[in-house]
């Protein structure tokens, strides 16, 4: 296999979480870290069952990648995720340069939170909307879920019917921000 | 008669439980197998497999009646456990088993029918004077007359499937409003989950505590309680630990709801398992709720706290026997509690999270039992619930159990999908929780999240993003950072925090 040109490596990498939040990280590799101003011990084992786990304070963390998608990640530890994004110095700079543009699109799609089959729509195309009403009844795992709006808006456009069978954020109902 | 063969007609961890006790007794399994879980576990438990992977209707496989009975007699099998849902609690597929002679492990096709249908029960409470709740006799025809039963009975009231259970099918309904819509949600559950969309109207009790009662009742005529569990803290009417004993329970209380139970087991001439469940007010007054009719997903805290086997006992009432104890035989020991480990996001309003589980792993102890039906590889399909495993936790008192639970909690790893775990957690940390001071509101009330991270859980994992990231990284330039099994993988540099 062809190799890469060989790059210059990142002597930084930033993990910035959903609420904005960055983590900080550099090398070279050591076995401690800077952290609240002391250098703390920190080692990060795979047990013979195949579980990675962090060893941090005298306490185990067991970690696991559960999503992907080129520098997007979310990580799950002790059975609460987290999302990230892996950025570079760079990267993160014209991310937050591109966030203060401004969002240009005021319209909010509404997806399914899980696969299953539409009940039944409680909204029509130019209803208002408030943030909490039940939208659309959908079922999975033998229960009937109440799916609700997460903004307040009027409805622009329906993309499902009764009986649809959906995946996983496929979008069901957008709605203009207002 | 003595059982020598038993078709399984269920799946996963109650499957596999009942394929226990069936081989400590020298009794034969049949185990139903179905292309949506064509690698289960608890197909490689059984004796035998009887193929359902070719589908002729649409009838889902463990509900099918005829092809289950059909294939129970080609095969030779002698009886059948229902386990709990599907078919557990239909009088149809328990009156099939009698007419063909087949043993139905689980009670009579009359107790289930009495029971199941909820204003025949009520009734037959009423006769024997146990409390119950005002609300509509029998089923309501429309959301007209659910609303004019509602104004009469008071809100809030609660709609609830006649046919129902397991919390399918309910809706509280505040206000008078919302009775149209509710109705209708009620109806249409109804008739999804049960086949029958009749619904009923009780009156609703706020912040009561759930108890039910665990009966066991023989062919003639005897009838013991084996204690209660304290099931309150649920989601959506769905349970999510439950314990036994309760912390609300004294003897006197426990002695007067015991023998309701009793009175309600007698009054069907029940026989074989059974859950009388209860609703208790902050006044420590009980009413009637309803008599399940099957083993219970919950039944493990009081196999703990008793020491008896309850599918062994099942099974020894199908065939006949009499009870080997009496109720004074019955003693409590120490606490048991239950912890449900579904495959849910916590995280995401307890939305299903599907996949697979990569990896499974608990710590063993005496004090540690684990009812499971995955294992590494096991696939969770949406064609079935969410749950994975049952953590059970037994001690000498409530607080050794909770202590307990923190750290088998902690070390219980699942690889591959999102859990329930980090909602155990919280419901640990909460401190009316571990008083004991807690009801069926716990959840809505008294915690405002439902997951518990402890302070630099969010740092490590971002530490383990970067890590991962890199690591892609370093391996196309041929410089894998992944070192063998077991050692130290040396990190990175926590510089500082930005924000």
């Amino acid at each position: 296999m062809a190799r890469e040109p060989k790059k210059k490596e990142p002597t930084k990498l930033i993990a910035l979480s959903a609420s904005n939040k960055a983590f900080e990280f550099r090398t070279p590799l050591e076995k401690k870290i800077k952290y609240q101003g002391k250098k703390v011990d920190i080692k990060l084992r795979e047990d013979p069952n195949g579980f990675s786990y962090i060893v941090w304070k005298n306490k185990k963390y067991m970690l696991d990648v559960i999503e992907k998608n080129q520098n997007h990640y979310t990580i799950m530890i002790n059975g609460v995720w987290h999302s990230f994004t892996v950025e570079t110095p760079i990267s993160l700079k014209r991310r937050r340069y591109l966030e203060k543009q401004g969002d240009s699109s005021s319209t909010v799609s509404i997806e399914a939170p899980m696969p299953g089959k539409i009940i039944d729509i409680l909204v029509e195309d130019g209803d208002k909307v408030k943030e909490g009403e039940p939208i659309i009844i959908l079922e999975a795992m033998k229960m009937q879920n109440e799916i609700y709006s997460h903004v307040s808006g009027i409805v622009t456009s329906i993309a499902v019917k009764k009986n649809d069978s959906v995946m996983k954020d496929d979008v069901l109902i957008d709605i203009q921000k207002g | 008669m003595k059982i020598k063969s038993i078709l399984i007609a269920n799946r996963g961890e109650i499957a596999i439980r009942i394929i226990r006790t069936a081989k400590k007794m020298g009794i034969r399994t049949f185990v139903i197998k179905t292309a949506k879980e064509p690698n289960a576990w608890y197909l490689d438990e059984a004796d035998e497999i009887i193929d359902f992977s070719e589908c002729f209707d649409d009838t889902p496989e463990f509900l099918d009646i005829e092809r289950i009975i059909y294939q129970a007699k080609q095969h030779g099998v002698e009886s059948i456990h229902p386990g709990y849902g599907f078919l557990a609690e239909n009088p149809d597929f328990a009156r099939r088993c009698e007419e063909e002679k087949i043993v139905f492990i689980g009670p009579s096709h009359d107790a289930i029918y009495r029971m199941g249908n909820k204003t025949i029960a009520k009734e037959l409470a009423k006769a024997n004077n146990v409390p119950l709740l005002g609300g509509s006799k029998g089923s309501v025809p429309d959301a007209e007359e659910a609303r004019k039963i509602a104004n009469q009975v008071g809100y809030p009231v609660i709609l609830k499937a006649a046919a129902g259970g397991g919390g399918r099918g309910m809706r509280v309904v505040e206000r008078e409003k919302d009775v149209e819509r509710m109705f209708n949600l009620a109806t249409n559950e109804a008739e999804k989950a049960f086949n029958n969309p009749d619904v009923f109207i009780e009156k609703f009790v706020r912040e009561p505590r759930h108890i039910e009662f665990q009966i066991l009742a023989d062919k003639h005529g005897n009838v013991v309680h084996l204690g209660e569990r304290e099931c309150s803290v649920q989601r959506k009417h769905q349970k999510l630990l439950e314990e036994s004993p309760s912390p609300a329970l004294d003897n006197a209380l426990r002695k007067v709801m015991g023998n309701a139970a009793i009175t309600i087991a007698k009054s069907v001439n029940y026989y074989s398992a059974g859950t009388v469940e209860f609703l208790l007010d902050d006044q420590n007054n009980f009413s009637f709720m309803e008599m399940n009719t099957r083993i219970q997903v919950e039944h493990p805290v009081t196999e703990m706290v008793t020491g008896i086997d309850l599918i062994e006992q099942m099974i020894r009432i199908a065939e006949g026997e009499k009870l080997p104890f009496t109720q004074k035989d019955i003693k409590l020991n120490g606490w048991a509690i239950e912890w449900r480990i579904n495959a849910e996001d916590v995280q995401s309003g307890f939305s299903p999270s599907l996949g697979t589980i990569e990896k499974i792993s608990w710590p063993e102890s005496e004090h540690i039992r684990v009812d499971t039906g995955v294992r590494d590889g096991s696939v969770i399909t949406p064609y079935y619930d969410s749950m994975i495993a049952k953590l059970i936790i037994h001690a000498d008192d409530r607080e050794k159990a909770l202590q307990l639970s923190s750290i088998a909690i902690r070390k219980f790893w699942i690889k591959g999908t999102k859990t329930t775990l980090a909602f155990c957690r919280a419901v640990l940390q909460n401190r009316n929780f571990r008083k004991g001071k807690f009801n069926t509101s716990f959840i809505s009330k008294e915690l405002k999240i439902h997951y518990h991270q402890e302070p630099d859980e969010e740092m490590l994992a971002a530490f383990f993003a970067v890590y991962d990231y890199a690591r892609e990284v370093h391996e196309i330039e041929d410089k894998p950072l992944y070192v063998e099994k077991g050692k130290e993988i040396a990190p990175w540099v926590l510089n500082k925090r930005l924000r």
